[in-house]
């Protein structure tokens, strides 16, 4: 039975730290914007207003359920539901440190691809089941352009999984550091196996793989409908896009969701492309930097630093851009992003044939 | 009953009851969303068997795109012509009489088949390969699709290129090209 009561575990501490991580995520999204429009944002509660996403949170909570009239009331109240889940499975396949992960899946890159295609199908539950139409035109343009973008994302994550030549996390993780039992080159040249630090991380293994890392970045953050991709809740088109209808707690649901969507998408891109929990400091002769800083609670920190440094720059770029019109959002991916995808795609078969054997 | 199994059947139970469900179900959008338990509960069925990547294509592709697209024809479709299906008065209908007929027969069939089929004769039981439920599959699936079945893989790819070509060929705008 303890057998149980560790998934258990596991379960409510990723929940935790995803509740946990979108009570940051919001206050540092209010500071980072408010620096960046030269404000000084949230300052009434607690020192430096450090407890305001508390108090948000706390207002949510109080709030009334309120369900329109004319709304499909099953739908409606699935929605969330449905959205956050989706989203929260993907957490269980991440790999946090060595030999710490929730599951190590041989397939774990595609069952979190898989498991976040079912988040369309709860925005298009929530648009509908509102029955309104800025609800109804939120939700599909969200799905049309997740679907859109889902294309060059995924290639340009096969991309790096062929380089890889795994699907399972973990060993992707493994390979770009010095606990690998395999060959590692630095640009293809410099044996790097025993040095380690950034210089085996995917990206510099195989250059042409930074470009796929900024592709995959601008996908993910189609896919996570943040600005300049937010065309599905332009404020200024759709009043607030699919989550108009939403309040109280099942709206708080909706913005976890997309913060630990940020969080998600943000970690399968440094797990893939930046090394994962691998520590960015090399060996240097005597000097073991990469040995002395790594392990599980050094993985651990590792990750959570990149990985916030990843979201940190989803928040500026979500406040220094202005918003795409849907022709240029659409063109976008389909003639400069999927072309250029499916090139890294190529050079990495190339690669991994020409250069790393 | 082990846990697995009390899983399986609760999972076979889900895939039928919601499957009756959308073929019953008045409100056409409910009966789609409906239909994702059923996709999804399949893929559930086919983890059992031990087939994670059928399983995980399952979702990918029936939950996650044709279900969206089946959404998306519903919603873009005109209101006036769903509305003018009106719902078959209740009660038998000479026109009930051919898809009852129907749908015996098939079930006859699938009786038939499967109570002729000796499931311990197929080559690949005879063979007897263990899997387990750690073997990394997408090996042997990349493998296999490569060399043995790389000409139903061609074709496969090749009708899919004439969907593709045929369907932007439909959206393009009048004219004549």
């Amino acid at each position: 039975m303890t057998f149980y009561l560790t998934y258990v575990l596991v379960a409510t501490a990723l929940f935790a730290f995803t509740a946990l991580f979108t009570l940051f995520a919001l206050y540092s999204e209010r500071k980072i914007s408010a620096f960046i429009q030269d404000r000084i944002g949230p300052m009434e509660v607690g020192k430096y207003g450090t407890l305001q996403a508390f108090a948000d949170i706390i207002k949510m909570l109080q709030k009334e359920f309120i369900i329109p009239t004319a709304a499909d009331k099953i739908l409606f109240i699935l929605a969330p539901i449905v959205i956050f889940v989706s989203v929260y499975l993907g957490f269980a396949a991440l790999p946090w440190a060595p030999g710490l992960i929730p599951s190590s899946l041989n397939l774990g890159l595609f069952y979190i691809f898989a498991i976040l295609s079912i988040e369309t199908l709860g925005i298009l539950m929530a648009g509908w089941g509102s029955n309104n139409k800025y609800a109804l035109l939120g939700s599909m343009r969200s799905v049309a352009q997740m679907i859109s973008y889902e294309i060059p994302a995924g290639v340009a994550l096969i991309s790096a999984v062929m380089v890889a030549q795994s699907l399972n996390l973990q060993e992707i993780s493994i390979k770009q550091g010095i606990l690998t039992t395999e060959q590692v080159y630095f640009l293809g040249i410099w044996e790097v196996k025993s040095v380690g630090g950034f210089l085996a991380w995917n990206i510099f293994q195989a250059p042409h793989l930074i470009l796929a890392y900024i592709i995959y970045f601008i996908a993910s953050l189609a896919e996570c409908n943040r600005a300049p991709f937010d065309i599905p809740e332009a404020e200024s088109e759709l009043v607030g896009g699919f989550h108009v209808e939403y309040s109280g707690l099942r709206f708080a649901f909706i913005f976890l969701a997309e913060y630990s969507m940020m969080f998600l998408v943000g970690m399968i891109g440094v797990v893939l492309f930046l090394g994962g929990w691998n520590t960015p400091l090399p060996n240097f002769g005597s000097a073991k930097l990469a040995l002395w800083t790594s392990g599980i609670g050094w993985g651990i920190f590792w990750i959570l630093i990149k990985t916030l440094a990843v979201v940190a720059v989803q928040i500026w770029i979500r406040w220094t851009l202005p918003r795409l019109r849907v022709d240029q959002l659409m063109s976008f991916c389909w003639k400069v992003l999927t072309p250029l995808a499916f090139l890294c795609m190529l050079i990495s078969g190339l690669w991994r044939l020409g250069v790393m054997q | 009953m082990g846990e697995e199994q009390i899983i399986f059947y609760f999972f076979a139970a889900s895939v039928l009851i919601s499957a009756l469900f959308v073929v019953v179900m008045k409100n056409l959008v409910r009966s789609i969303f409906l239909f994702f338990v059923t996709l999804f509960s399949l893929a559930a069925l086919y983890l059992f068997a031990l087939a994670d990547f059928i399983a995980l294509a399952q979702v990918v592709i029936y939950a996650g795109g044709v279900l969206v697209l089946m959404l998306f024809a519903f919603m873009l479709s005109n209101r006036e012509l769903l509305n003018s299906l009106k719902p078959v008065a209740s009660g038998f209908k000479v026109n009930h009489f051919a898809g009852i007929f129907i749908s015996l027969l098939f079930l006859f069939i699938l009786f038939a088949v499967i109570i002729k089929t000796d499931f311990n004769q197929f080559d690949w039981m005879e063979e007897r390969v263990p899997i387990n439920a750690s073997d990394n599959t997408t090996h042997q699936i990349g493998i296999q699709t490569m060399t043995t079945y790389l000409l139903p893989f061609e074709i496969l790819s090749v009708f899919l290129m004439m969907a593709l070509i045929g369907a932007a060929h439909l959206a393009r705008k009048g004219g004549k090209t």
